[in-house]
């Protein structure tokens, strides 16, 4: 037989068959260690956990595109590689844009979104009814559906119109050659009317006005008048009247046209006219109606109440385009990975900003960062006890075995044997300990972690040997007390009656 | 050749001398009984010879040795190579049985053997007792374990302390009957007792009164 089996045979006797006073050392030693390991399985979990919590109060993280820029759905989602997926809780885009519901004369902004999404990014939206699962359902918001009496299973038609007041870009669209009709208010609120003819280059080809509802002489003149009118060929649209008192009318020329000597508002109605033929050709503003079905009523308490919500791809077939306007995230991540996840986001692509909402990623990691200071506060003093309870039970045991100890020095046990002796019993019973507290503390998580989050803990597989390596620390600084007593003992005690 | 000299040996604890100038010698097998008194020295006397206390003057040579100069972990050395140890109240560990007992004496002195010391237990009759616990035997038993554990390691000198001294007289004569098998063999033994029959059967006794050497008595009928 080894020495080593030998010193194994006789820790594990001193432990088996003394039983009574070794199960309070080895007591004390799981119950601290249940507590460690249980503890600590909470502190590792707490950030998910409440960041799960948090989770409920919405988003941490918003996508914008930067001022001029365009954000689509696909390259949503190209940025949002950059975040682990596992980390993502939710990622709703939204794109809000106005529509028109003709038939009661109101106009909503409306979102379009991917519901799926909106569930994870703010669970405290309350539906009465059902989110929309198909095309062309809609959620209407509670403010709406009370004023307007819309209730779960109402058709609504919502009209999207462009505004009407586009741009000169859309002159060049309207074919060259092509006679385009335009009016305007002239004096006395009159309409004055013009036919023009744009060439190649959007330049003016020829034009007519009649202007025969104005003030006779005066006003109908810019409908006859050859140097009014001939003054047009060759400009660009869109036009306006020369002001000499501005002094900045030779920075346009191509633009400006001079008045009819006293007839300026006339004058003006002819070229607003001519400005608005441009616009009732090919760019003529743009409406597209849908039916839609109301799903459900959204309550939320905030202004989404005044809000109507559509998918993205019905929004898209009424607006024709893909744009997002914004995206919300909802990301399980401390403040400052979110920091960095920002980062990253404008480093893959420069047009997107990403901000935090500082309201709830700030107040998640100070209740964190004070949940975990008390948890590893109650730790360490649990710690402390079970390291004074051990130590007082080692100190019983060693006066409780003098004279084993005192026979054993007797016997030629070095010091260092009697160290060795203790140490190995303590290491035994801090691996045993620890071995019973990891399984409880686990079990004692799990309890803690149902009643508080309500929901189960995963385990942390790493925890179970640092829990006995914990465990077996505690209990070798434990016994040094208890050691240092052991070794100072007299051999001498065993002989006579003493 | 002496095995053991104590030369002008004093043991002083304040103003008692527990010893006071003693010179003794012990041949190597030679069986020494030391008798006495209470409050004779007797104890001051076997924890320094047991290199378990050193003298405040004197010297003390242990096979050449002066164990009296040796700092304690020499002396924890010396002990555990070159004495065995027999007590009044047998001293086992307590949650170790028999055979495990002895084995740890070959623990500390070198390397446990089963067989070797079942093979000791055999010598003192306790075989078939091997894989019990002390509570399980009797103190008669529990003092042949003892006896087995000295000589497992096979040492110059065996140093007992009132070894009958909890034993009736059956088992008694059962241990002073291992002692003079032993001694048969060329043990060294020194037993200290107050006990006459146990002196009686030692070649030589010293009797100690007041610290000091009081006689030494030879003797005659000694059968070895």
């Amino acid at each position: 037989m080894t020495k080593r089996r030998m010193f194994l045979r006789m820790i594990t006797a001193s432990l088996l068959r003394r039983r009574s006073r070794m199960l309070i050392a080895l007591l004390s030693i799981a119950v601290g260690a249940t507590i460690l390991s249980g503890l600590v399985t909470i502190y590792i979990d707490v950030p998910r956990q409440m960041g799960a919590q948090f989770r409920s109060y919405g988003a941490n993280m918003i996508l914008l595109p930067k001022e001029g820029t365009h954000m689509t759905a696909e390259s949503l989602q190209e940025v949002l590689g950059v975040i682990p997926e596992a980390e993502i809780v939710g990622a709703s885009p939204y794109r809000y844009v106005r529509l028109d519901m003709p038939s009661r004369q109101q106009s909503f902004i409306t979102a379009g979104t991917e519901f799926s999404q909106v569930q994870k990014t703010s669970p405290y939206f309350s539906v009465e009814g059902a989110y929309p699962e198909k095309t062309r359902e809609v959620l209407v918001g509670k403010e709406i559906a009370e004023t307007l009496g819309i209730k779960t299973g109402s058709s609504i038609e919502l009209h999207y119109k462009t505004s009407g007041t586009a741009g000169q870009g859309q002159a060049a669209d309207a074919a060259a050659g092509e006679t385009l009709t335009g009016s305007a208010e002239g004096f006395n609120k009159v309409i004055v009317t013009a036919d023009l003819v744009l060439d190649e280059e959007g330049k003016i080809a020829s034009v007519s006005v009649d202007a025969a509802s104005q003030t006779p002489g005066i006003g109908s003149l810019v409908g006859t008048d050859r140097q009014f009118l001939d003054q047009f060929i060759g400009k660009k649209l869109p036009l306006s009247l020369s002001n000499t008192a501005s002094g900045e009318d030779a920075a346009d020329e191509d633009h400006v046209v001079d008045a009819v000597t006293g007839a300026t508002i006339s004058s003006q109605a002819a070229v607003d006219a001519m400005n608005n033929a441009v616009l009732s050709g090919e760019a003529a503003p743009v409406e597209r109606a849908e039916q839609f079905t109301v799903t459900g009523i959204l309550s939320t308490g905030g202004e989404e109440e005044g809000y109507v919500y559509m998918s993205l791809p019905d929004l898209e077939k009424l607006t024709a385009d893909n744009a997002v306007d914004v995206a919300e995230l909802s990301v399980t991540a401390d403040a400052e990975v979110l920091e960095e996840y920002c980062r990253a986001v404008s480093e893959a692509n420069p047009d997107v900003t990403a901000r935090l909402v500082k309201r709830v990623t700030r107040s998640e990691a100070s209740v964190l960062g004070k949940l975990q200071a008390l948890v590893f506060l109650v730790t360490v003093v649990v710690l402390l006890l079970t390291m004074i309870c051990v130590s007082t039970t080692m100190l019983a045991v060693v006066s409780e075995r003098r004279r084993e100890i005192g026979l054993r020095k007797a016997l030629g046990a070095a010091d260092n044997s009697i160290r060795k002796e203790f140490l190995g019993e303590g290491l035994f019973l801090g691996g045993l300990g620890g071995l019973i507290g990891a399984a409880l503390g686990f079990g004692f998580a799990q309890v803690v972690s149902v009643n508080v989050f309500g929901s189960s803990i995963s385990f942390q597989p790493l925890l179970l040997p640092v829990t006995v390596l914990v465990s077996m620390v505690i209990a070798a600084v434990s016994c040094q007390m208890p050691i240092k007593r052991a070794v100072a003992i007299d051999p001498a005690i065993v002989l006579k009656g003493e | 050749m002496a095995l053991l000299e104590l030369k002008n040996v004093s043991k002083i604890y304040g103003d008692l001398k527990a010893l006071n100038d003693v010179s003794i010698s012990v041949e190597k097998g030679e069986w020494v009984a030391i008798m006495g008194p209470s409050g004779s020295g007797k104890s001051t006397m076997m924890n320094i010879i047991g290199c378990m206390d050193k003298p405040s003057v004197g010297e003390v040579l242990l096979d050449g040795v002066d164990i009296s100069k040796e700092p304690q972990k020499v002396l924890t050395d010396i002990r555990r190579e070159k004495i065995g140890l027999i007590f009044q109240q047998f001293h086992m560990v307590t949650y170790l049985t028999a055979v495990e007992n002895v084995m740890v004496s070959q623990y500390y002195h070198s390397m446990p053997d089963e067989a070797e010391a079942l093979e000791a237990l055999d010598r003192v009759g306790l075989k078939e007792r091997a894989k019990h616990l002390p509570g399980q035997l009797s103190g008669g038993e529990q003092q042949r374990v003892c006896v087995a554990r000295a000589l497992i390691n096979h040492p110059e000198l065996i140093l007992a302390d009132e070894p009958t001294g909890n034993l009736d007289e059956t088992n008694e004569n059962i241990v002073l009957d291992l002692f003079r098998q032993l001694h048969r063999e060329g043990t060294t033994l020194i037993v200290v007792t107050h006990d006459p029959e146990v002196a009686e059967a030692a070649q030589r006794t010293i009797v100690l009164e007041h610290g000091r050497v009081a006689r030494e008595i030879i003797n005659e009928n000694f059968e070895a």
